[in-house]
């Protein structure tokens, strides 16, 4: 393992159920206030409806793309502005764009399949919008960029890989800025399939309390301008990408490695990236989806890999956004890391015998220049970020 | 770096399964189509049978295993067999899936439990099954394979982009080697809208008429063995890739390079092939041997490292001779979008 030159990170946008920006999510997070509640936007049949956290914003009069591609739109405009980047400025650079999703890559619309099923000739419009809609190229076309181009569909894991997959884009100079994070909206089908496995939550999600009953769905994005130093040169950076690790665990499909066997081996790789150890790191935005399984095997990996580490859940105010996750907790950490403090972890009460780490119960000062953001994932994929401090 | 070396391929697709298969379609310049259900008609297409895959896996292990993974699978184990390399340590493995729609199949299976029995008889199979990296996810566990895993879905950019995950991990190092492959099936659904959006069948691909919408739905799996290292690449060696959008930049293209075009036969596509291409740029197209599907650049790869390990082209296309030139992949989507790998022979 190489130690790769760390990249700046100049630029944050986040759209989410806590707030419409970054700064209006942190203000929510640091207030200590939720409001998760059942869908707005569609009906389940279960009798308990389950809350979930779901953005206000409806982007009306957009119905060409994916509402999965519109929080995208709107995280990355945050983020371009936050860095001082105008269209026309970024017209003359090699832009690259790193997403992650789940929902804005799957081909699911219940009323066309409906349809399709009953031998009717459904409207193709859903379809189209389908195809218009893959959330990297979306947010490529819309800006006119012509660099690379990915959306990462590696599950929950997706927007923590996409950053750090577009770090290294820009190390090898392939591209001389990036945007790259998450996007992701909440689905019908989704929630579906999440009480079918039977790991959504009735009530509020409580990620690490002894009680804990499993997660609620969110939505939004998160997204992050990389730049090569060469293209930064004396403009100031809010953060540095400092590491950078994945694994698999190769164990189940939805279920992580009872050890955290990957977790452990990606926590390692960023932190050697990063040349960091435990000592270093300030604080850790843990995966933390208030599922049994989930929790109970980051904190056991937490309290071996990063013992004392302060850590806190944020999907306790923003929900489990799936594809969007990595992407808006990287730039929550950013932020906190910025702030030197981070809020109590929402919904943690009671610690479980089981777990030998616990999340903070307070607002919380932290010291350190170094802060890890992680995401576990369907697949077993395991992604970590090491952030270090910026230079303005 | 010295870019990435191929060492091992696996393919499976409505060629048949496997190297010599799909160089016999190549030689005979199409692989005949066969009728493809769906609700309510039927369309021409080239689908692919995984029957071969019980050579590596025991049945029971593959029992909830849906045929989107089942391709990943076949095209994964016959690469890795075709390596004949030492196995490299798990660890240091990287797998990256190329897709442009995922399991599609299962997507819509899932929604039938939903439909059939209401919300509280969603199937948790199903939808585990239908998460995009499900095929990844099923590879790594049945190989073993521990390193960084990757699914990318980019529609017609997917091999293309998927290609620059492989590049930055071997040339940071953090694998030895990168078992990569795209991924794509035609499900009765897709072939429903295709039928919908193209009303008039094609049963052939003819690549070249770029004004004439003459695709046919394929599906299937090519997979790669790539590694980092300077020695000896028994297929070749991918020394660029690079994505881009033709309308915003036209694309560099030189003219010295062996063209083969992604072309597959969709006429919002073909026309930038004619738009971009150097005029006196030497092509060739080889769809009509694997359809058309969003992952068809990396059969085009595939065509790339047999002409690199025979020094010349496929006989059905003259068996012209390599002669020191490079290859170039070249695949335009929707939008004028574009991606190119170029290949070198060692």
């Amino acid at each position: 393992m190489k130690h790769p030159v760390p990249v700046a990170v100049t630029g944050l946008g986040c759209i989410c159920a806590a707030g419409k920006t970054l700064p209006e999510t942190l203000a929510a997070l640091f207030r200590g206030e939720r409001a998760p509640a059942p869908s707005r936007r569609f009906a389940t049949s279960y009798p308990t409806p389950f809350p979930v956290f779901e953005v206000t914003e409806d982007f009306a009069g957009r119905d060409d793309l994916l509402r999965t591609s519109l929080l995208a739109l709107a995280a990355a405009g945050e983020a371009l502005a936050d860095a001082g980047w105008s269209r026309e400025s970024l017209r003359p650079l090699r832009v690259g764009v790193c997403l992650g999703t789940t929902v804005g890559s799957a081909m699911n619309n219940e009323d066309f399949y409906r349809e399709y099923r009953q031998g009717q000739e459904p409207s193709l419009a859903p379809i189209r919008r389908f195809l218009h809609s893959n959330p990297a190229a979306s947010l490529a076309k819309e800006y006119s960029f012509d660099g690379p181009c990915q959306t990462v569909v590696n599950a929950c894991s997706s927007g923590s890989d996409a950053v750090g997959l577009a770090g290294a884009w820009i190390r090898a100079g392939i591209c001389d800025l990036a945007l790259a994070g998450g996007a992701d909206e909440l689905c019908r089908t989704t929630c579906n399939g999440f009480h079918a496995l039977m790991i959504a939550s009735d009530a509020p999600v409580t990620p690490f309390d002894r009680r804990r009953k499993g997660l609620n769905l969110g939505e939004g994005a998160g997204v992050l301008v990389l730049e090569s130093e060469a293209l930064r040169s004396s403009r100031p950076a809010r953060a540095f990408l400092r590491g950078y690790g994945a694994a698999c665990d190769a164990y189940h499909l939805t279920a992580p490695h009872p050890d955290g066997a990957g977790l452990k081996r990606a926590l390692r790789e960023a932190l050697t990236e990063a040349g960091a150890t435990a000592q270093n790191i300030a604080f850790v935005n843990a995966h933390g989806t208030g599922t049994v399984d989930n929790d109970r095997v980051e904190s056991r990996v937490l309290a071996e890999v990063l013992p004392n580490v302060p850590f806190l859940s944020t999907k306790g105010y923003t929900g489990h956004t799936l594809g969007a996750a990595g992407g808006i907790e990287a730039a929550l950490t950013v932020a906190c890391l910025e702030l030197g403090k981070i809020p109590a972890s929402i919904g943690f009460a009671e610690p479980d015998s089981e777990q030998r780490a616990v999340p903070v119960t307070r607002t919380t000062t932290v010291a350190g220049d170094l802060a890890i953001s992680q995401s576990l994932a369907f697949g077993g994929n395991n992604a970590v970020l090491v952030f270090g401090r910026g230079a303005r | 770096m010295n870019g990435m070396a191929i060492q091992g391929i696996g393919l499976v697709g409505g060629f048949g399964c496997g190297r010599d298969a799909f160089a016999a379609a190549l030689s005979s310049g199409a692989a005949p189509t066969r009728p493809a259900p769906f609700a309510g008609g039927e369309i021409p297409a080239l689908l692919a049978d995984t029957a071969p895959l019980t050579r590596f896996v025991d049945k029971r292990a593959l029992r909830r295993i849906d045929h989107f993974s089942r391709l990943a699978l076949l095209g994964a184990h016959l690469a890795l067999e075709d390596a004949g390399l030492p196995v490299p340590e798990r660890a240091r493995l990287g797998l990256i899936v190329a897709t442009g729609y995922g399991a599609t199949a299962t997507t819509f299976a899932f929604l039938d439990t939903v439909l059939d029995g209401g919300d509280a008889l969603a199937s948790p199979t199903h939808f585990s099954s239908s998460v995009h990296n499900a095929a990844a996810a099923h590879t790594a566990i049945l190989l073993g394979i521990t390193g960084p895993n990757l699914t990318v879905s980019q529609f017609e950019m997917s091999v293309p982009s998927a290609l620059f995950a492989a590049q930055g991990w071997l040339a940071e190092g953090r694998v030895d080697a990168v078992l990569f492959g795209g991924v794509d099936e035609a499900c009765a659904v897709l072939r429903y809208c295709w039928h919908r959006f193209f009303p008039e069948p094609s049963d052939v691909i003819r690549p070249f008429e770029f004004d004439r919408q003459s695709a046919v739905p394929g599906e299937g799996a090519a997979f790669f063995l790539l590694t980092g290292d300077s020695g000896k690449a028994r297929y070749g060696r991918i020394t660029e890739v690079r994505q881009g959008n033709a309308a915003v930049r036209p694309p560099l293209l030189d003219e010295a390079l062996l063209y083969l075009l992604g072309a597959d036969g969709h006429r919002e596509c073909g026309a930038s092939y004619h738009r971009y291409l150097p005029a006196s740029a030497r092509c060739a197209a080889y769809a009509p041997s694997y359809g058309s599907l969003p992952v068809g650049p990396a059969f085009d790869l595939v065509v790339a490292g047999l002409v690199c390990r025979d020094d010349r082209l496929p006989s059905g296309a003259g068996g012209e001779a390599l002669a020191g030139r490079e290859l170039c992949c070249l695949k335009f989507g929707r939008g004028e979008d574009y991606g190119v790998i170029r290949v070198a022979r060692d």
